[in-house]
Protein backbone atom coordinates (compact mmCIF):
# COMPACT_ATOMS: atom_id res chain seq x y z
CA UNK A 1 0.00 0.00 0.00
CA UNK A 2 1.34 3.41 -0.88
CA UNK A 3 1.28 6.21 1.64
CA UNK A 4 1.23 5.27 5.29
CA UNK A 5 4.36 4.47 7.18
CA UNK A 6 4.47 2.29 10.21
CA UNK A 7 5.19 5.10 12.66
CA UNK A 8 1.58 6.23 12.55
CA UNK A 9 0.36 3.37 14.63
CA UNK A 10 -0.34 3.27 18.34
CA UNK A 11 0.70 -0.37 18.71
CA UNK A 12 4.37 0.42 18.26
CA UNK A 13 5.00 0.02 21.99
CA UNK A 14 4.70 -3.70 21.29
CA UNK A 15 8.02 -3.71 19.46
CA UNK A 16 10.30 -2.55 22.32
CA UNK A 17 8.58 -4.86 24.82
CA UNK A 18 8.80 -7.73 22.33
CA UNK A 19 12.44 -6.98 21.65
CA UNK A 20 13.16 -6.93 25.39
CA UNK A 21 11.57 -10.38 25.85
CA UNK A 22 13.54 -11.70 22.88
CA UNK A 23 16.76 -10.42 24.46
CA UNK A 24 15.87 -12.00 27.81
CA UNK A 25 15.03 -15.30 26.15
CA UNK A 26 18.28 -15.21 24.15
CA UNK A 27 20.65 -14.34 27.00
CA UNK A 28 19.23 -16.70 29.61
CA UNK A 29 18.83 -19.62 27.18
CA UNK A 30 22.36 -19.09 25.87
CA UNK A 31 23.78 -19.25 29.39
CA UNK A 32 21.61 -22.28 30.12
CA UNK A 33 22.63 -24.09 26.96
CA UNK A 34 26.36 -23.43 27.56
CA UNK A 35 26.18 -24.76 31.13
CA UNK A 36 24.08 -27.80 30.23
CA UNK A 37 26.03 -28.39 27.01
CA UNK A 38 29.38 -28.35 28.83
CA UNK A 39 28.22 -30.93 31.36
CA UNK A 40 26.80 -33.12 28.58
CA UNK A 41 30.09 -32.85 26.67
CA UNK A 42 32.04 -33.90 29.75
CA UNK A 43 29.64 -36.83 30.17
CA UNK A 44 30.15 -37.82 26.54
CA UNK A 45 33.92 -38.15 26.92
CA UNK A 46 33.73 -39.58 30.42
CA UNK A 47 35.62 -42.81 31.17
CA UNK A 48 32.37 -44.10 32.71
CA UNK A 49 30.23 -45.85 30.08
CA UNK A 50 26.79 -45.09 31.63
CA UNK A 51 27.62 -41.37 31.66
CA UNK A 52 28.63 -41.56 28.02
CA UNK A 53 25.34 -43.26 27.16
CA UNK A 54 23.31 -40.60 28.95
CA UNK A 55 25.26 -37.84 27.22
CA UNK A 56 24.84 -39.42 23.80
CA UNK A 57 21.13 -40.01 24.43
CA UNK A 58 20.68 -36.35 25.39
CA UNK A 59 22.43 -35.03 22.30
CA UNK A 60 20.68 -37.36 19.88
CA UNK A 61 17.25 -36.70 21.38
CA UNK A 62 17.38 -32.91 21.49
CA UNK A 63 19.28 -32.48 18.24
CA UNK A 64 17.00 -34.75 16.26
CA UNK A 65 13.58 -33.52 17.29
CA UNK A 66 12.21 -30.19 16.09
CA UNK A 67 12.47 -27.33 18.58
CA UNK A 68 8.84 -26.45 17.84
CA UNK A 69 7.76 -29.92 18.96
CA UNK A 70 9.83 -29.59 22.14
CA UNK A 71 8.18 -26.25 22.92
CA UNK A 72 4.70 -27.65 22.29
CA UNK A 73 5.55 -30.59 24.52
CA UNK A 74 6.80 -28.40 27.35
CA UNK A 75 3.83 -26.06 27.17
CA UNK A 76 0.88 -28.24 26.20
CA UNK A 77 1.85 -31.79 27.16
CA UNK A 78 4.04 -31.40 30.25
CA UNK A 79 1.14 -30.25 32.47
CA UNK A 80 -0.79 -33.39 31.51
CA UNK A 81 1.96 -35.53 33.03
CA UNK A 82 2.15 -33.39 36.12
CA UNK A 83 5.01 -31.04 35.22
CA UNK A 84 4.07 -27.44 35.93
CA UNK A 85 6.60 -24.64 35.60
CA UNK A 86 4.32 -22.08 37.21
CA UNK A 87 0.70 -21.38 38.09
CA UNK A 88 0.85 -18.21 36.06
CA UNK A 89 0.44 -18.75 32.31
CA UNK A 90 3.01 -16.12 31.37
CA UNK A 91 5.66 -17.43 33.72
CA UNK A 92 4.74 -20.87 32.50
CA UNK A 93 5.23 -20.21 28.81
CA UNK A 94 8.32 -18.07 29.39
CA UNK A 95 9.96 -20.79 31.46
CA UNK A 96 8.88 -23.48 29.01
CA UNK A 97 10.49 -21.43 26.22
CA UNK A 98 13.68 -20.93 28.25
CA UNK A 99 13.93 -24.64 29.02
CA UNK A 100 13.14 -25.71 25.45
CA UNK A 101 15.63 -23.28 23.92
CA UNK A 102 18.32 -24.21 26.48
CA UNK A 103 17.96 -27.97 26.02
CA UNK A 104 17.77 -27.85 22.23
CA UNK A 105 20.83 -25.64 21.83
CA UNK A 106 22.67 -27.46 24.63
CA UNK A 107 22.78 -30.49 22.31
CA UNK A 108 24.68 -28.43 19.72
CA UNK A 109 26.87 -26.77 22.36
CA UNK A 110 27.72 -30.22 23.74
CA UNK A 111 29.02 -31.38 20.37
CA UNK A 112 31.14 -28.26 19.97
CA UNK A 113 32.57 -28.50 23.48
CA UNK A 114 33.24 -32.21 23.04
CA UNK A 115 35.14 -31.47 19.84
CA UNK A 116 37.11 -28.78 21.67
CA UNK A 117 37.95 -31.07 24.58
CA UNK A 118 39.07 -33.89 22.28
CA UNK A 119 41.18 -31.40 20.34
CA UNK A 120 43.42 -30.65 23.29
CA UNK A 121 46.84 -32.21 22.78
CA UNK A 122 47.12 -35.65 24.37
CA UNK A 123 50.55 -34.81 25.76
CA UNK A 124 48.99 -32.09 27.89
CA UNK A 125 46.62 -34.58 29.47
CA UNK A 126 49.32 -37.16 30.05
CA UNK A 127 51.50 -34.49 31.63
CA UNK A 128 48.63 -33.44 33.89
CA UNK A 129 47.97 -36.98 35.07
CA UNK A 130 51.67 -37.70 35.59
CA UNK A 131 51.87 -34.57 37.77
CA UNK A 132 49.27 -36.16 39.99
CA UNK A 133 46.12 -34.20 38.94
CA UNK A 134 42.89 -36.12 39.35
CA UNK A 135 40.59 -36.54 36.34
CA UNK A 136 38.25 -33.69 37.45
CA UNK A 137 41.27 -31.45 38.17
CA UNK A 138 42.72 -32.22 34.76
CA UNK A 139 39.39 -31.33 33.10
CA UNK A 140 39.00 -28.14 35.09
CA UNK A 141 42.53 -26.78 34.87
CA UNK A 142 44.01 -28.21 31.68
CA UNK A 143 41.45 -29.52 29.21
CA UNK A 144 38.59 -27.00 29.45
CA UNK A 145 40.73 -23.81 29.40
CA UNK A 146 42.74 -25.04 26.44
CA UNK A 147 39.62 -25.96 24.46
CA UNK A 148 38.15 -22.44 24.68
CA UNK A 149 39.96 -21.16 21.63
CA UNK A 150 38.41 -23.84 19.46
CA UNK A 151 34.99 -23.52 21.06
CA UNK A 152 34.30 -19.78 21.02
CA UNK A 153 33.76 -19.10 17.27
CA UNK A 154 31.32 -21.99 16.61
CA UNK A 155 29.59 -21.10 19.87
CA UNK A 156 28.97 -17.65 18.40
CA UNK A 157 27.14 -19.26 15.49
CA UNK A 158 24.97 -21.24 17.90
CA UNK A 159 24.19 -17.99 19.73
CA UNK A 160 23.02 -16.37 16.50
CA UNK A 161 20.86 -19.38 15.66
CA UNK A 162 19.44 -19.25 19.17
CA UNK A 163 18.40 -15.60 18.84
CA UNK A 164 16.53 -16.42 15.64
CA UNK A 165 14.97 -19.53 17.13
CA UNK A 166 13.46 -17.54 20.02
CA UNK A 167 10.85 -16.50 17.46
CA UNK A 168 9.29 -19.97 17.80
CA UNK A 169 8.22 -19.03 21.33
CA UNK A 170 5.42 -16.97 19.77
CA UNK A 171 3.59 -20.25 19.15
CA UNK A 172 3.22 -20.86 22.87
CA UNK A 173 2.10 -17.30 23.47
CA UNK A 174 5.32 -15.62 24.59
CA UNK A 175 4.96 -11.95 23.63
CA UNK A 176 8.38 -11.72 21.99
CA UNK A 177 9.38 -9.83 18.87
CA UNK A 178 7.63 -11.89 16.19
CA UNK A 179 4.50 -11.98 18.34
CA UNK A 180 4.55 -8.17 18.43
CA UNK A 181 4.89 -8.12 14.64
CA UNK A 182 1.91 -10.47 14.23
CA UNK A 183 -0.27 -8.27 16.38
CA UNK A 184 0.74 -5.03 14.68
CA UNK A 185 0.18 -6.62 11.26
CA UNK A 186 -3.30 -7.83 12.09
CA UNK A 187 -4.35 -4.45 13.46
CA UNK A 188 -2.90 -2.24 10.76
CA UNK A 189 -2.92 -4.43 7.63
CA UNK A 190 0.60 -3.08 7.04
CA UNK A 191 2.10 -6.48 6.37
CA UNK A 192 5.25 -5.28 4.67
CA UNK A 193 6.06 -2.70 7.33
CA UNK A 194 5.22 -4.96 10.30
CA UNK A 195 7.31 -7.96 9.28
CA UNK A 196 9.94 -5.68 7.76
CA UNK A 197 10.36 -4.04 11.17
CA UNK A 198 10.57 -7.45 12.86
CA UNK A 199 13.26 -8.61 10.45
CA UNK A 200 15.24 -5.40 10.96
CA UNK A 201 15.08 -5.73 14.74
CA UNK A 202 16.36 -9.32 14.55
CA UNK A 203 19.19 -8.04 12.36
CA UNK A 204 19.99 -5.38 14.95
CA UNK A 205 20.55 -8.24 17.39
CA UNK A 206 22.29 -10.75 15.16
CA UNK A 207 24.51 -8.62 12.88
CA UNK A 208 26.72 -7.35 15.72
CA UNK A 209 26.95 -10.91 17.00
CA UNK A 210 28.09 -12.08 13.59
CA UNK A 211 30.68 -9.29 13.46
CA UNK A 212 31.81 -10.29 16.96
CA UNK A 213 32.23 -13.91 15.92
CA UNK A 214 34.32 -12.90 12.92
CA UNK A 215 36.46 -10.62 15.07
CA UNK A 216 37.01 -13.38 17.63
CA UNK A 217 37.89 -15.86 14.90
CA UNK A 218 40.54 -13.52 13.49
CA UNK A 219 41.91 -12.68 16.92
CA UNK A 220 42.10 -16.29 18.06
CA UNK A 221 43.70 -17.29 14.77
CA UNK A 222 46.42 -14.67 15.31
CA UNK A 223 46.97 -15.78 18.88
CA UNK A 224 47.45 -19.30 17.64
CA UNK B 1 -5.37 -4.87 -12.09
CA UNK B 2 -5.38 -6.33 -15.57
CA UNK B 3 -8.48 -8.26 -14.81
CA UNK B 4 -10.37 -5.28 -13.54
CA UNK B 5 -9.37 -3.33 -16.64
CA UNK B 6 -10.62 -6.19 -18.73
CA UNK B 7 -13.94 -6.35 -16.98
CA UNK B 8 -14.36 -2.60 -17.40
CA UNK B 9 -13.47 -3.02 -21.07
CA UNK B 10 -16.08 -5.73 -21.45
CA UNK B 11 -18.61 -3.49 -19.80
CA UNK B 12 -17.78 -0.62 -22.14
CA UNK B 13 -17.93 -2.78 -25.25
CA UNK B 14 -21.22 -4.24 -24.16
CA UNK B 15 -22.54 -0.77 -23.51
CA UNK B 16 -21.59 0.58 -26.89
CA UNK B 17 -22.98 -2.46 -28.69
CA UNK B 18 -26.21 -2.05 -26.81
CA UNK B 19 -26.32 1.62 -27.73
CA UNK B 20 -25.61 0.89 -31.39
CA UNK B 21 -28.48 -1.57 -31.53
CA UNK B 22 -30.84 1.13 -30.49
CA UNK B 23 -30.40 0.33 -26.86
CA UNK B 24 -31.53 -2.64 -24.90
CA UNK B 25 -32.85 0.02 -22.64
CA UNK B 26 -32.78 0.20 -18.94
CA UNK B 27 -34.53 -2.53 -17.12
CA UNK B 28 -35.79 -1.03 -13.95
CA UNK B 29 -33.96 -0.87 -10.66
CA UNK B 30 -30.73 -2.72 -10.18
CA UNK B 31 -32.29 -5.29 -7.94
CA UNK B 32 -34.53 -7.14 -10.34
CA UNK B 33 -33.43 -10.39 -8.77
CA UNK B 34 -34.78 -13.87 -9.11
CA UNK B 35 -38.32 -13.25 -8.00
CA UNK B 36 -39.31 -11.36 -11.13
CA UNK B 37 -37.38 -13.53 -13.56
CA UNK B 38 -39.22 -16.21 -15.42
CA UNK B 39 -37.74 -19.69 -15.43
CA UNK B 40 -35.70 -19.33 -18.59
CA UNK B 41 -34.53 -15.73 -18.41
CA UNK B 42 -31.69 -14.24 -16.51
CA UNK B 43 -32.32 -11.29 -14.25
CA UNK B 44 -31.84 -7.98 -16.06
CA UNK B 45 -29.48 -5.35 -14.74
CA UNK B 46 -28.48 -1.82 -15.54
CA UNK B 47 -25.67 -2.07 -18.04
CA UNK B 48 -23.30 0.05 -15.98
CA UNK B 49 -23.50 -2.18 -12.92
CA UNK B 50 -20.96 -4.65 -11.64
CA UNK B 51 -23.56 -7.42 -11.40
CA UNK B 52 -24.20 -6.94 -15.12
CA UNK B 53 -20.48 -7.32 -15.77
CA UNK B 54 -20.41 -10.57 -13.78
CA UNK B 55 -23.49 -11.87 -15.61
CA UNK B 56 -21.88 -11.07 -18.96
CA UNK B 57 -18.63 -12.68 -17.93
CA UNK B 58 -20.55 -15.81 -16.92
CA UNK B 59 -18.63 -16.49 -13.71
CA UNK B 60 -18.95 -15.28 -10.14
CA UNK B 61 -15.60 -15.58 -8.38
CA UNK B 62 -16.16 -16.22 -4.68
CA UNK B 63 -13.40 -16.05 -2.09
CA UNK B 64 -14.12 -18.33 0.85
CA UNK B 65 -12.44 -20.41 3.53
CA UNK B 66 -11.66 -24.07 3.09
CA UNK B 67 -11.36 -25.02 6.75
CA UNK B 68 -13.92 -23.13 8.75
CA UNK B 69 -16.70 -25.42 9.90
CA UNK B 70 -19.61 -24.77 9.68
CA UNK B 71 -19.22 -21.71 7.44
CA UNK B 72 -16.86 -22.67 4.67
CA UNK B 73 -15.29 -26.06 4.18
CA UNK B 74 -13.79 -27.85 1.22
CA UNK B 75 -15.01 -31.35 1.87
CA UNK B 76 -11.88 -33.53 1.65
CA UNK B 77 -13.91 -36.51 0.46
CA UNK B 78 -15.76 -34.81 -2.38
CA UNK B 79 -13.55 -31.72 -3.01
CA UNK B 80 -16.77 -29.71 -2.95
CA UNK B 81 -17.24 -26.54 -0.99
CA UNK B 82 -19.95 -26.62 1.63
CA UNK B 83 -21.19 -24.62 4.58
CA UNK B 84 -23.27 -21.62 5.57
CA UNK B 85 -21.20 -19.07 3.66
CA UNK B 86 -21.09 -21.34 0.62
CA UNK B 87 -24.87 -21.68 0.43
CA UNK B 88 -25.37 -17.94 0.80
CA UNK B 89 -22.92 -17.45 -2.09
CA UNK B 90 -24.88 -19.95 -4.18
CA UNK B 91 -28.12 -18.05 -3.56
CA UNK B 92 -26.40 -14.81 -4.57
CA UNK B 93 -25.15 -16.46 -7.76
CA UNK B 94 -28.72 -17.47 -8.54
CA UNK B 95 -29.64 -13.82 -8.15
CA UNK B 96 -27.20 -12.97 -10.93
CA UNK B 97 -27.51 -15.90 -13.30
CA UNK B 98 -31.10 -16.95 -12.66
CA UNK B 99 -32.50 -19.85 -10.68
CA UNK B 100 -32.31 -22.38 -13.49
CA UNK B 101 -28.57 -22.32 -13.91
CA UNK B 102 -26.63 -25.28 -12.61
CA UNK B 103 -25.26 -22.99 -9.99
CA UNK B 104 -21.85 -24.54 -9.28
CA UNK B 105 -20.94 -24.18 -12.97
CA UNK B 106 -21.01 -20.41 -12.73
CA UNK B 107 -19.11 -20.09 -9.45
CA UNK B 108 -15.35 -20.08 -9.28
CA UNK B 109 -14.25 -20.73 -5.68
CA UNK B 110 -11.09 -19.00 -4.51
CA UNK B 111 -9.70 -20.18 -1.16
CA UNK B 112 -8.80 -17.43 1.32
CA UNK B 113 -7.52 -17.26 4.89
CA UNK B 114 -8.13 -14.41 7.35
CA UNK B 115 -5.12 -12.41 6.30
CA UNK B 116 -5.68 -12.77 2.53
CA UNK B 117 -9.31 -11.69 2.43
CA UNK B 118 -8.68 -8.02 1.76
CA UNK B 119 -5.74 -8.50 -0.66
CA UNK B 120 -7.77 -11.06 -2.64
CA UNK B 121 -10.37 -8.37 -3.32
CA UNK B 122 -7.92 -5.55 -3.88
CA UNK B 123 -5.93 -7.61 -6.38
CA UNK B 124 -9.22 -8.55 -8.10
CA UNK B 125 -8.71 -12.28 -7.60
CA UNK B 126 -12.33 -12.62 -6.49
CA UNK B 127 -15.54 -10.66 -7.07
CA UNK B 128 -16.84 -11.22 -3.55
CA UNK B 129 -15.39 -12.63 -0.34
CA UNK B 130 -17.75 -14.45 1.98
CA UNK B 131 -15.70 -15.87 4.82
CA UNK B 132 -16.92 -15.04 8.37
CA UNK B 133 -15.75 -11.54 7.56
CA UNK B 134 -16.48 -9.16 10.45
CA UNK B 135 -17.49 -5.70 9.24
CA UNK B 136 -15.45 -2.99 10.92
CA UNK B 137 -14.31 0.55 10.23
CA UNK B 138 -10.65 -0.30 9.61
CA UNK B 139 -11.63 -2.82 6.97
CA UNK B 140 -14.22 -0.47 5.46
CA UNK B 141 -11.36 1.87 4.57
CA UNK B 142 -9.91 -0.85 2.36
CA UNK B 143 -12.99 -2.51 0.86
CA UNK B 144 -16.82 -2.32 0.81
CA UNK B 145 -19.18 -4.62 2.70
CA UNK B 146 -22.72 -5.81 2.09
CA UNK B 147 -25.31 -5.52 4.83
CA UNK B 148 -25.04 -8.00 7.70
CA UNK B 149 -25.90 -11.57 6.67
CA UNK B 150 -24.86 -13.23 9.93
CA UNK B 151 -24.52 -11.93 13.41
CA UNK B 152 -22.59 -13.40 16.24
CA UNK B 153 -20.79 -11.93 19.17
CA UNK B 154 -18.03 -12.60 21.56
CA UNK B 155 -18.68 -14.78 24.58
CA UNK B 156 -16.66 -16.54 27.23
CA UNK B 157 -15.85 -20.22 27.56
CA UNK B 158 -14.79 -21.68 30.92
CA UNK B 159 -14.46 -25.07 32.54
CA UNK B 160 -17.78 -26.49 33.66
CA UNK B 161 -16.50 -26.68 37.23
CA UNK B 162 -15.61 -22.97 37.29
CA UNK B 163 -18.19 -20.80 39.03
CA UNK B 164 -15.97 -17.74 39.50
CA UNK B 165 -16.53 -16.49 35.95
CA UNK B 166 -20.07 -15.75 34.86
CA UNK B 167 -19.61 -12.64 32.72
CA UNK B 168 -16.91 -10.76 30.85
CA UNK B 169 -16.31 -8.38 33.80
CA UNK B 170 -15.06 -11.36 35.81
CA UNK B 171 -12.19 -11.79 33.34
CA UNK B 172 -10.26 -8.68 34.39
CA UNK B 173 -8.00 -10.49 36.87
CA UNK B 174 -7.97 -13.78 34.92
CA UNK B 175 -5.76 -15.26 32.23
CA UNK B 176 -7.73 -15.36 29.01
CA UNK B 177 -6.75 -17.20 25.84
CA UNK B 178 -7.59 -15.92 22.37
CA UNK B 179 -6.20 -15.98 18.85
CA UNK B 180 -3.30 -13.66 18.17
CA UNK B 181 -4.32 -10.57 16.23
CA UNK B 182 -8.04 -11.33 16.15
CA UNK B 183 -10.85 -8.86 16.74
CA UNK B 184 -11.54 -10.95 19.85
CA UNK B 185 -8.16 -9.95 21.27
CA UNK B 186 -8.85 -6.26 20.67
CA UNK B 187 -12.29 -6.54 22.30
CA UNK B 188 -10.81 -8.21 25.39
CA UNK B 189 -8.24 -5.46 25.82
CA UNK B 190 -11.04 -2.91 25.56
CA UNK B 191 -12.77 -4.75 28.42
CA UNK B 192 -9.71 -4.29 30.61
CA UNK B 193 -8.32 -7.80 30.26
CA UNK B 194 -4.52 -7.60 30.50
CA UNK B 195 -3.46 -11.20 31.02
CA UNK B 196 -4.01 -12.32 27.47
CA UNK B 197 -2.51 -15.60 26.35
CA UNK B 198 -2.36 -15.26 22.57
CA UNK B 199 -1.95 -18.45 20.54
CA UNK B 200 -2.30 -19.16 16.84
CA UNK B 201 -5.81 -20.57 16.91
CA UNK B 202 -8.49 -21.89 19.22
CA UNK B 203 -7.71 -25.61 19.57
CA UNK B 204 -4.41 -24.71 21.36
CA UNK B 205 -6.43 -22.36 23.59
CA UNK B 206 -8.65 -25.27 24.53
CA UNK B 207 -5.55 -27.23 25.59
CA UNK B 208 -4.35 -24.27 27.66
CA UNK B 209 -7.77 -24.12 29.33
CA UNK B 210 -7.71 -27.85 30.07
CA UNK B 211 -4.17 -27.55 31.46
CA UNK B 212 -5.19 -24.69 33.73
CA UNK B 213 -2.80 -22.26 32.04
CA UNK B 214 -5.77 -20.17 30.95
CA UNK B 215 -8.88 -19.52 33.03
CA UNK B 216 -11.08 -18.79 30.05
CA UNK B 217 -11.24 -18.59 26.27
CA UNK B 218 -13.06 -15.77 24.57
CA UNK B 219 -14.03 -15.35 20.94
CA UNK B 220 -17.03 -15.47 18.59
CA UNK B 221 -19.77 -17.66 19.94
CA UNK B 222 -19.90 -19.78 16.78
CA UNK B 223 -16.27 -20.81 17.34
CA UNK B 224 -16.96 -21.54 21.02
CA UNK B 225 -19.79 -23.88 19.99
CA UNK B 226 -17.21 -25.97 18.18
CA UNK B 227 -14.94 -26.05 21.26
CA UNK B 228 -17.77 -27.14 23.57
CA UNK B 229 -18.43 -29.95 21.15
CA UNK B 230 -14.78 -31.03 21.42
CA UNK B 231 -14.71 -30.79 25.21
CA UNK B 232 -18.05 -31.25 26.96
CA UNK B 233 -16.42 -30.29 30.27
CA UNK B 234 -16.57 -26.66 29.19
CA UNK B 235 -19.44 -24.20 29.12
CA UNK B 236 -20.25 -20.85 27.52
CA UNK B 237 -21.10 -18.09 30.02
CA UNK B 238 -22.41 -14.53 29.93
CA UNK B 239 -23.99 -12.57 27.12
CA UNK B 240 -22.52 -11.07 23.99
CA UNK B 241 -20.04 -8.32 24.82
CA UNK B 242 -19.17 -7.51 21.26
CA UNK B 243 -21.04 -7.63 18.02
CA UNK B 244 -19.44 -9.52 15.19
CA UNK B 245 -21.57 -8.72 12.17
CA UNK B 246 -20.43 -10.72 9.18
CA UNK B 247 -20.69 -9.09 5.78
CA UNK B 248 -19.78 -9.96 2.22
CA UNK B 249 -16.73 -8.06 1.06
CA UNK B 250 -16.15 -6.62 -2.38
CA UNK B 251 -13.81 -4.15 -3.98
CA UNK B 252 -14.57 -0.46 -3.65
CA UNK B 253 -16.33 1.41 -6.47
CA UNK B 254 -18.31 -1.53 -7.86
CA UNK B 255 -21.12 0.40 -9.53
CA UNK B 256 -24.58 -0.46 -8.23
CA UNK B 257 -23.35 -3.60 -6.50
CA UNK B 258 -23.92 -2.51 -2.92
CA UNK B 259 -27.63 -1.79 -3.51
CA UNK B 260 -28.09 -5.01 -5.42
CA UNK B 261 -26.37 -7.32 -2.94
CA UNK B 262 -28.19 -5.76 0.02
CA UNK B 263 -31.55 -6.18 -1.72
CA UNK B 264 -30.67 -9.72 -2.71
CA UNK B 265 -29.66 -10.62 0.87
CA UNK B 266 -32.93 -9.15 2.12
CA UNK B 267 -34.80 -11.39 -0.30
CA UNK B 268 -32.83 -14.46 0.78
CA UNK B 269 -33.72 -13.67 4.40
CA UNK B 270 -37.36 -12.68 3.79
CA UNK B 271 -38.35 -15.70 1.72
CA UNK B 272 -37.03 -18.21 4.25
CA UNK B 273 -33.95 -19.41 2.35
CA UNK B 274 -31.69 -17.92 5.04
CA UNK B 275 -33.53 -19.81 7.82
CA UNK B 276 -33.19 -23.04 5.87
CA UNK B 277 -29.44 -22.55 5.43
CA UNK B 278 -29.09 -21.65 9.11
CA UNK B 279 -30.95 -24.78 10.11
CA UNK B 280 -28.75 -26.94 7.92
CA UNK B 281 -25.36 -25.62 9.04
CA UNK B 282 -25.63 -23.67 12.32
CA UNK B 283 -28.38 -25.46 14.22
CA UNK B 284 -26.37 -28.69 14.59
CA UNK B 285 -23.70 -26.79 16.60
CA UNK B 286 -25.80 -24.10 18.29
CA UNK B 287 -29.01 -26.03 18.94
CA UNK B 288 -31.14 -22.99 18.12
CA UNK B 289 -33.05 -21.87 15.07
CA UNK B 290 -33.17 -18.38 13.64
CA UNK B 291 -35.24 -16.73 10.96
CA UNK B 292 -32.82 -13.87 10.26
CA UNK B 293 -29.43 -12.55 11.37
CA UNK B 294 -31.05 -10.61 14.22
CA UNK B 295 -32.52 -13.82 15.56
CA UNK B 296 -36.02 -12.39 15.74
Amino acid sequence: MPGGIIFEFPDLYLFPSGLWLTIQLSVISLLGSVVIGTFVAIARISPLAPLRWIGTGFVEFFRNTPLLVQLFFLFFAAPLIGIRFSDDAFEFNFRAALLGLSLYHAAYVAEIVRGGLLGVDKGQLEAARSLGLSYPQMLRFIQLPQSFRAIIPPLGNIAIALVKNTSLATTIGVAELLNAGDIVESRTFRTVEAYGAVALLYLVLTLPMGAGVNWLERRLAVAR
Amino acid sequence: MHRSLRSIAIMLVTLSVAAACGGAGTSGPAATGTAGASAATKPKFELSTFQYAIQTKGKLRVGTREDNVPFGLKNPATSKFEGFDIDIARELAKGIFGPQTNIDDVIEWTPVVSATRIPTLQDNKADIVIATFTINDARKKEIDFSSVYFKTGQKVLVKKSDSSITKVEDLVSKTVCSAKGSTSETNLRAKGVTKLLLLDSYPPCLLALQNGQADAISTDETILFGLVKQDPNTKIVGGYFSEEPYGIGFKKDRVGFQAWIDAELKKIIDDGRWAKIYKQWITPVSGDEKKNPEGK
